[in-house]
């Protein structure tokens, strides 16, 4: 009963304090959504990215092209070394009817017919090269370059490359901004406690002349800091389940995610939405009650 | 926990030992000033005592020592047989719960009423709703208030102020009631009521610490005196007037 007794008495203190001083708090909180929602935007876009990139990679190989006239005789050495390359999964042969036959499907999948018009097209025979690692392509594709039967090689390996760039940098960049907001939080829940400290400080020396143990006195305060962290969070997660559905089909555009969308997703970001926000409601009020408490008590 | 309430006209005991010594007790403050030196007081449970001297004499910090709002830089204070700078940290709530302590300025909370404002003492170390419901009522009775319960501090006199600050102080039912200047805001017979308050508590055990500069309360008492000055313990008798008398 005694610690029951505490913990009512704290969580009331806390939420008086916390409204009783509500400008204050209430900008605190506010900073607070503002860096859990840029945490999510970025969560939310990295794991688009990440998902992306997952996509690119199970499509990154070597294509390449071969020479007109190309015998049996030839192509299945060329074959037989490209497989020994370090780095390649297997190798296919796309015959030029193969290739002639794709390209129609192509056109059936978008509705029109291929129509040459009643002209003979032959199209060039290719190779396909799957790789084991994406990373691999550039070395697959130098040694295919020195061969005689391949008149022309093309990958996806510079989108690759390009893709992994752009997601390094919003990581980077995402992380900084995230740091430096979350400073910026850590300084208004410091702030929003060290004025409910001298706000409350003739309670406060009132509570030690009558022999109120610290935890009495600190753990109002540690837990107005902690609440600003979870109204902040609560106030995320909600917005964030707002826009979830307008902002699907987006996601699935542009980053072919099907990882992102899943309600799993949500629920792991709502975790990690609250985790930062009490955590950091705590951090910030507890550095706070530690400078500003200790020679108090 | 008994209650004040329930053993009048006992004297309380603490063992056998005095409930304050103080041996050899210096404080000199990091600028280097001397605040007490070579302290030796010894004050038996039950006792009143009045701590006279000029302001800058030390009675200030006489009393801080006793709370353990500081600690001294010399020498041993013991309270209740503790000696208090070999006492934790989370030792001293407890000490500071035997004794109640009241000051010239009431440091009551504006925003609760009377009883709240006794209550409070008691909410802040986990005191259950019951016993809150009542003790504080009883508290009110002993100094008069039980009638103003729901006042603010603003709405009562000055003297009614200070009646409120020493309820607030019985809350725990302390051995010791350590009261500074508890009249300088009084005029004199309110100073005179507040006296005859503090001589009942007394009377039913409470050893009273009271620092003042009142020298007809203090003549007119004929109690023990402890005289500071500059620091230095210059009198300690029994039955004395404010001045010396020759």
């Amino acid at each position: 009963m005694p610690f029951v007794r505490f913990v009512a008495f704290a969580v009331v203190r806390a939420w008086q304090g916390f409204w009783r001083n509500a400008m204050m708090s209430l900008a605190a909180t506010a900073t607070v959504v503002l860096m859990l929602v840029l945490l999510s935007g970025l969560f939310i876009v990295i794991a688009g990215l990440d998902s992306g990139l997952a996509f690119i990679e199970s499509k990154v190989g070597v294509t390449a092209r071969l020479r007109d006239g190309l015998t049996d005789a030839e192509l299945q050495p060329l074959l037989s070394d490209v497989k020994q390359l370090p780095g390649v999964a297997g190798v296919g042969y796309v015959s030029p009817e193969l290739a002639m036959e794709r390209l129609r499907k192509v056109y059936r999948e978008q509705g029109q017919e291929l129509n040459l018009g009643g002209a003979s097209i032959t199209l060039q025979a290719s190779i396909e090269v799957a790789l084991t690692d994406p990373k691999m392509g550039t070395s697959v594709s130098n040694a295919l370059a020195g061969r005689y039967e391949v008149s022309q090689i093309t990958t996806k390996q510079v989108d690759y490359n390009k893709l992994l760039g752009i997601i390094g940098v919003i990581r980077t960049v995402g992380i900084a901004a995230l740091v430096l907001v979350g400073l910026t939080v850590l300084f208004m829940i410091v702030n929003m406690i060290r004025i409910a400290v001298y706000s409350r400080s003739g309670e406060i020396e009132i509570m030690r002349l009558v022999g109120a143990s610290d935890s009495f006195i600190r753990w109002p305060f540690i837990l107005e800091g902690i609440l600003c962290g979870l109204i902040g969070s609560v106030i995320t997660i909600v917005l964030v389940a707002v826009v979830w559905e307008p902002i699907q089909p987006i996601m699935v555009s542009v980053f072919e995610m099907p990882t992102a969308v899943s309600s799993r997703f949500l629920a792991v970001l709502s975790a990690v939405v609250l985790g930062v926000g009490l955590s950091v409601g705590a951090l910030g009020s507890w550095i706070s009650v530690r400078s500003n408490l200790s020679s108090a008590t | 926990m008994t209650g004040i309430l329930e053993r009048p006209g006992q004297t309380r005991t603490e063992g056998d030992g005095p409930v304050i010594s103080m041996i050899d007790v210096g404080m000199t403050y990091p600028n280097g000033k001397m605040a007490l030196i070579d302290l030796n007081v010894s004050i038996p449970s039950g006792d009143f005592v009045f701590l006279v001297g000029p302001s800058g004499a030390g009675k200030s910090t006489f009393i801080r020592l006793l709370i353990r709002e500081q600690l001294a830089t010399a020498g041993r204070v013991i309270v209740a047989g503790r000696d208090l700078a070999r006492m934790r940290r989370s030792q001293v709530p407890a000490l500071r719960r035997r004794i109640g302590i009241v000051f010239q300025d009431f440091r009551l909370l504006p925003a609760k009423t009377v009883f709240e404002n006794v209550a409070f003492a008691l909410e802040v170390t986990g005191t259950s709703r019951t016993e809150i419901r009542r003790r504080v009522p009883q508290l009110l009775s002993l100094v008069g208030l039980h009638e103003h319960d729901d006042h603010l501090p603003t709405q009562l006199s000055g003297g009614e102020q200070q009646r409120a600050a020493i309820a607030r102080a019985l809350v725990h039912d302390p051995s010791m009631l350590i009261a500074d200047e508890p009249t300088g805001n009084l005029d004199p017979v309110t100073s005179w009521e507040i006296i005859q308050l503090l001589i009942q508590i007394n009377a039913m055990g409470t050893t009273v610490l009271m620092a003042t500069h009142n020298q007809e309360i203090v003549n007119a008492m004929r109690r023990r005196v402890l005289a500071l000055e500059q620091g230095t313990l210059v009198r300690d008798e029994s039955g004395a007037a404010y001045e010396r008398e020759y």
